[in-house]
C-alpha cells in the first residue's frame, strides 16, 4: 500500500517535471482548459442556450465530437489486435501509449457528454433508475465506463509492475487485454447503435452507420498513434522501430480504403434511389431549399479522404513527411465526416420538413477546445510517466534507495 | 545543460506564473460577454386563445328595425308578402343570399308563418333548432353532428364528469353565407436561432403532372375579398 | 536544472525551488478560480440542495412524498412567478385510453390551438415552446418536406392548401420512453406520456427520438410573463419548468383526468379537433374511427400513435375566397 502511495506521488511528481518545451506546451494546453472550462461555466448558469443547439437541431457539436472520441478510443485496440492475436512484435513496445491514448480520450468522451448535459447534476439519475437494456445510451454508459476502467486497469498495472521492477504476470493482463480488443469494437458499435435505431431519422436508420464508424475509427486512430509516436521518439529517449509505423501505417491504409467503399455504398444508395428520405443527404453534399451550411466541410473531407488513401497507397508514404501527411489530412477528415457529416445532418430536415441549421458558437467551441485540451494534457502527462517507469528510470527500488538525507519523506 | 536551455527554464520559471496571473485576470474580469440569443416574446392578441365562437346568433325570429327588436310576425302577420321566389327583397336588404344551388328563402323560411322555419311537409321548426332545418338537405353532416364527428363540442369529453353539448350549426355558420370564413392566422413559430424562414422552395426540375392543378402552390398567397388587408393585425 | 531529469530526485527544497513552486501553484489556483467565476451568478435556486438531488422518481414517491415535495414546489412557484397555486395529482381514470382525431377537412390553419396550448401549459415564451406546429400543406402532397411552418397570409384557409396541426401523439409503441436513460418519460395507463421534470438529465435522445418533433427542450430559463401564468397545475403536466429538462404535450392532463377537454379542442373554431375515451364506444372518437376515413401520419415509422387525422367524405376546400371575419367581432 505503501509503495502504491509512494508510485501515485511519484506520477504527480514526475507530471511536472520537463524542460521549458514541456512547460510551455503544458501551459498552453492549461490555459485553453481553463477557458474552456470558463465557457462551460457560462453555460451552466444560463443554460445550453450559450450553444447553436436548437429543438430543430438539439445534438451538435459536443455529440459530434463525443462521437469522434469513441472512436479514437476503440482504435487503441488496433495496436492491441497485432500483438496478442498475431504475435507481430513490431508493435509491442508501443501498445502502451494506445491504450494509455484510450483512457484519455475516453475521459474526453464522457466530458463531452456531460457537458451535453441539461441536468449534469442530476447524473446520478442513472444509477438510480437505469433503463437498461431497451436504451442504447446505456448500454454506452456500460461500455465506455467499462473500457475505461479496462484500460485503467491494463495500463496501471503494467506501470506500477514496472515501478516495482517485476515482470508483469500475464494473468494480471493478458486476459483483460483479450476482452478490451472486443469491449473496444463493442463501444463503437453501441455508439452507432444510438444513432441506428432511431426510426424517425431516416439518415441514421441504415446498417451501414456502424460499419462506417469501426472502418473510420480504425483509420483515425492509428494515425493519430502514428503521430503520437513520432513526438514520444523525438521528445523522450523511448525506442521507436520504424517498423511499429509501418505496421500502423498498412491498418490505416486498408481501414481508409474500406471507409471509402462504405461512404460509396452509402452515396449510391441514397442518390440512386431519389426517395424523400434522400433529404438530410442532398443537404450534406448540395444544400437544401437554399441552406448550404455543410456543404463545404463535407467536400472537403472526401477531397482530404482522397488524398490521405492516395498517398497511403503511395510508396511515397512510406517516407515519414508523407505519412504524417495523410496522417492529418485522415484525422481530420474523419472528424468532419463523422461529425458534421453524420450528426447534424440528421436533423436537417426536422421530421417535419423544417429546414433550420446549425451553427456552433464561440462558447460551444471554446468548451469543445477546452476538453480537447484536458485530454491532451493527460496524455501528455500519461506519456510524461510511462516512458521513464517503463524504462525502469523511475522506480520503487532507486527511490528507496536513494542516499539518506535527500529531505525526501522516508519511504 | 547547454546555457540556452538554462536560460528558457529561468524564463520559464517565472513565465508560466505570469501567463497563469494575466489568464486569471482576463478571465476573471468577465469580458466574455453570453450571446443574446433569445428571441424577443411575439405578442399575442386576446383572440387568438378566446375560445368564444365567431358567431353569437340570437336563434329566436327577431329582426332590428331602426334600433327596435321585433319578432318577424309583428310585420310580417300585417304585411303578407308575396310567396313569389324570384323577386328581389325589398326589405332587410342586406341579406344577400350566397347558400350555393338554394337560392329561395321560403326553402328555409316558413311563408307565412315568419317566427318559424319551415320543413319538408311544411311544418313548422322553431327557430332555436336550426339542425333540423339543416339536416333536410345536408343529411350526412347532420348525421356527423349528432354523433360530434362534425363541428365544435364545447364542455366536457366526460359526460358523467360534466356537460357536453354540440354547437349547433348557425353558431358557425352563418345560414345565408354559410362558408366558414376565412381568418387571418395568429402568429407562427418563434424558435431559438430559426433563420429566416418562408423562403421559396427550389422549383421543381422534374416534370410533375400535378402541377398543372395547383393554382395556388407557391405563387402569392390569396388575399381574400375587401377587407382582407386590415383584417390582419 | 536538476527537475529536467525525471530520474533524479529534487535534493534540496530550496527557497527559490520553494518560491518558483508556490507561485505557480498560487497563479494555478487564481486561474482556476477566475475560471469558475462565472458562476457567482448562478441563481441561488439553481444551485440543487441535497433535497432536490435526492428527490425520488415519481413512481416512487409515497403519498407523504408527494405531499412534501408539491408543497416545496408550491412555495418556489410563488417564489418565482409571485402566484399561489395548488399542485395537483390527478391519478389516470379506469377504462380510459385517450385518443386524438383531427379533421383536416376543417382545419383552416389559424393557429388558434398553438397559443391556446402556450397559455394553458405555461411554458416559455421566449423562444417561444409551442407543443403545437401546424403545416401548411400543398395539395397532393403528404411529404412534409413540401410543407410550410412560417405561412403568414393575411387568410387562412389559402387555397391548395391544406393544414396539419401535429403535436405530440402519445404512441403506443413510444420510441422515447424507449431511448430515455433514466426512466425520466414514460408512458401512463391512460395512454399519456409523461415526463417528471425533476428526474430528467436532459440528454436529449428523446427529442432526436420522436419521429413527430414533439418534444422540446427548455435551453434557457422559461420566462411566463406576469399575470400569464395558469394556476391550474399538475406534477406531470404545466407545472413551470425549469431550464435544461424536456417537455412535451401531455393532452392536458391536468384537465383531462378530470373530464375536460385539452385547451386547444375548447379553443377550436371550426371544431376540427376531437377528444376522448377510445374505449368508450359511444365516444365521438369512437364514431370517427368506426366510420371516417383516417389515416395516421408516418404510420410506417411503426410507434403506433393515438392520434388520427381523418377527413369528410364530402368538403370542399376549394371556394372562392369570400369576406373574412374580424375574430372577436359579433356575428
Amino acid at each position: 500500500m505503501r509503495r502504491y502511495l509512494t508510485f501515485v506521488w511519484e506520477c504527480v511528481r514526475l507530471s511536472f517535471v520537463g524542460d521549458w518545451r514541456y512547460h510551455a506546451w503544458m501551459t498552453v494546453l492549461t490555459v485553453v482548459a481553463l477557458a474552456g472550462l470558463y465557457a462551460y461555466c457560462h453555460q451552466l448558469v444560463h443554460g445550453l442556450v450559450t450553444t447553436g443547439m436548437t429543438d430543430q437541431v438539439s445534438w451538435g457539436l459536443y455529440i459530434a465530437n463525443f462521437t469522434y472520441l469513441v472512436g479514437l478510443a476503440a482504435a487503441a485496440a488496433m495496436l492491441v489486435i497485432p500483438v496478442y492475436v498475431y504475435r507481430n512484435m513490431h508493435l509491442h513496445d508501443v501498445v502502451i501509449f494506445g491504450e494509455l491514448l484510450a483512457v484519455a480520450v475516453i475521459v474526453m468522451c464522457l466530458l463531452f457528454v456531460t457537458v451535453d448535459l441539461g441536468r449534469p447534476d442530476r447524473f446520478l439519475h442513472l444509477l438510480r433508475r437505469f433503463n437498461f437494456p431497451m436504451s442504447m445510451l446505456t448500454w454506452d454508459v456500460i461500455a465506455l465506463n467499462g473500457y475505461l476502467l479496462l484500460n485503467l486497469h491494463i495500463c496501471g498495472y503494467l506501470l506500477y509492475s514496472a515501478y516495482c521492477g517485476r515482470k508483469p504476470s500475464p494473468v494480471f493482463y493478458v486476459p483483460f487485454v483479450f476482452v478490451a480488443i472486443v469491449w473496444a469494437v463493442s463501444i463503437h458499435t453501441v455508439t452507432a447503435f444510438l444513432y441506428v435505431g432511431l426510426g424517425g431519422r431516416p439518415f441514421w436508420n441504415s446498417a451501414i452507420i456502424a460499419p462506417r464508424f469501426l472502418a473510420s475509427a480504425f483509420a483515425a486512430g492509428p494515425a493519430f498513434i502514428i503521430l503520437t509516436l513520432q513526438v514520444v521518439r523525438r521528445y523522450t529517449n523511448h525506442r521507436v522501430r520504424d517498423d511499429a509505423l509501418m505496421t500502423l501505417r498498412r491498418i490505416v491504409q486498408v481501414a481508409m480504403i474500406i471507409n471509402l467503399f462504405l461512404l460509396g455504398c452509402e452515396v449510391f444508395t441514397e442518390f440512386y434511389t431519389d426517395s424523400a428520405h434522400l433529404a438530410s443527404a442532398r443537404y450534406l453534399y448540395f444544400g437544401l431549399h437554399g441552406r448550404r451550411a455543410l456543404v463545404p466541410w463535407i467536400w472537403t473531407a472526401i477531397a482530404f479522404n482522397l488524398v490521405a488513401t492516395l498517398l497511403l497507397v503511395l510508396p511515397a508514404s512510406r517516407g515519414l513527411r508523407w505519412l504524417n501527411v495523410a496522417g492529418v489530412l485522415a484525422i481530420v477528415a474523419i472528424w468532419i465526416e463523422k461529425g458534421m457529416g453524420l450528426i447534424v445532418p440528421a436533423f436537417v430536415p426536422t421530421p417535419l420538413g423544417e429546414v433550420v441549421e446549425y451553427h456552433p458558437t464561440g462558447h460551444e467551441i471554446m468548451v469543445c477546445l477546452g476538453i480537447w485540451a484536458f485530454g491532451l494534457l493527460l496524455y501528455t502527462i500519461f506519456v510524461r510517466i510511462s516512458v521513464p517507469v517503463l524504462a525502469g528510470d523511475v522506480s520503487f527500488a532507486k527511490r528507496h534507495g536513494a542516499p539518506p538525507g535527500t529531505g525526501k519523506a522516508a519511504t | 545543460m547547454d546555457p540556452q536551455t538554462a536560460a528558457f527554464d529561468r524564463i520559464r520559471a517565472v513565465a508560466v506564473p505570469a501567463v497563469l496571473v494575466v489568464v486569471a485576470a482576463l478571465l476573471g474580469a468577465g469580458l466574455w460577454r453570453v450571446p443574446e440569443a433569445v428571441p424577443a416574446a411575439q405578442p399575442v392578441p386576446a383572440w387568438a386563445i378566446d375560445p368564444t365562437p365567431i358567431r353569437r346568433p340570437v336563434l329566436k325570429p327577431e329582426y332590428e328595425v331602426a334600433g327596435f327588436s321585433m319578432r318577424c310576425s309583428d310585420c310580417h302577420d300585417l304585411f303578407p308578402s308575396p310567396v313569389e321566389t324570384d323577386r328581389p327583397l325589398t326589405q332587410h336588404t342586406e341579406i344577400v343570399l350566397k347558400h350555393g344551388i338554394n337560392t329561395r328563402c321560403f326553402n328555409c323560411h316558413h311563408p307565412t308563418r315568419r317566427d318559424f322555419l319551415v320543413d319538408d311537409r311544411g311544418g313548422e321548426i322553431p327557430f332555436d333548432q336550426p339542425p333540423l332545418l339543416c339536416a333536410r338537405c345536408h343529411g350526412p353532416t347532420y348525421r356527423d353532428w349528432l354523433h360530434g364527428a362534425h363541428g365544435r363540442t364545447d364542455g366536457f369529453w366526460n359526460k358523467q364528469m360534466g356537460p357536453q353539448e354540440h354547437r349547433k350549426c348557425v353558431e358557425c355558420h352563418d345560414p345565408h353565407e354559410p362558408p366558414f370564413p376565412p381568418m387571418p392566422p395568429a402568429a407562427g413559430p418563434n424558435t431559438l436561432r430559426m433563420g429566416e424562414q418562408g423562403a421559396p422552395h427550389e422549383p421543381e426540375a422534374v416534370h410533375n403532372p400535378l402541377r398543372i392543378y395547383q393554382q395556388g402552390a407557391g405563387r402569392e398567397p390569396v388575399a381574400g375579398a375587401v377587407a382582407g388587408e386590415d383584417a390582419h393585425e | 536544472m536538476s527537475d529536467t531529469d525525471p530520474g533524479s530526485e529534487s535534493p534540496r527544497l530550496t527557497r527559490r525551488g520553494f518560491l518558483r513552486k508556490g507561485a505557480a501553484a498560487a497563479a494555478g489556483g487564481a486561474a482556476v478560480a477566475a475560471a469558475l467565476s462565472p458562476l457567482r451568478d448562478l441563481a441561488p435556486d439553481d444551485i440543487p440542495t441535497i433535497e432536490r438531488l435526492f428527490q425520488k422518481h415519481y413512481k416512487e414517491m409515497t403519498p407523504a412524498d408527494k405531499e412534501r415535495i408539491f408543497a416545496r414546489i408550491e412555495r418556489e412557484v410563488k417564489a418565482r412567478h409571485g402566484v399561489k397555486t395548488r399542485l395537483t395529482d390527478p391519478p389516470p381514470l379506469d377504462g380510459v385510453e385517450y385518443v386524438y382525431a383531427l379533421n383536416i377537412s376543417r382545419c383552416i390553419g389559424c393557429r388558434k390551438c398553438v397559443h391556446a396550448c402556450v397559455a394553458e401549459n405555461n411554458t416559455a415564451r421566449a423562444p417561444e415552446i409551442q407543443y403545437i406546429r401546424v403545416l401548411q400543406m400543398p395539395k397532393g402532397s403528404q411529404n412534409v418536406e413540401s410543407s410550410d411552418h412560417h405561412y403568414d397570409p393575411p387568410v387562412v384557409p389559402q387555397p391548395d392548401s391544406y393544414y396539419m396541426p401535429v403535436q405530440c401523439h402519445q404512441c403506443a409503441k413510444p420510441p422515447c420512453v424507449k431511448v430515455c436513460p433514466t426512466e425520466a418519460t414514460w408512458q401512463e395507463p391512460d395512454g399519456i406520456t409523461v415526463v417528471d421534470y425533476d428526474w430528467c438529465i436532459g440528454c436529449r435522445y428523446c427529442e432526436a427520438a420522436c419521429p413527430y418533433w414533439a418534444r422540446r427542450f427548455n435551453f434557457t430559463e422559461p420566462e411566463v410573463p406576469e399575470g400569464s401564468l395558469n394556476p391550474d397545475m399538475s406534477y406531470l403536466s404545466n407545472r413551470p419548468r425549469r431550464k435544461g429538462v424536456v417537455e412535451k404535450c401531455t393532452y392536458c392532463l391536468h384537465r383531462t383526468r378530470r373530464g375536460r377537454m385539452p385547451a386547444c379542442v375548447e379553443v377550436c373554431p371550426t371544431g376540427s379537433r376531437k377528444f376522448g375515451n377510445v374505449l368508450d364506444p359511444e365516444s365521438e372518437v369512437a364514431y370517427i374511427l368506426r366510420h371516417k376515413r383516417i389515416f395516421v401520419f408516418k404510420e410506417d415509422v411503426g410507434t403506433v400513435p393515438r392520434f388520427f387525422y381523418y377527413f369528410d367524405e364530402r368538403g370542399s376546400r376549394y371556394h372562392e375566397p369570400i369576406a373574412p371575419v374580424q375574430p372577436g367581432a359579433d356575428a
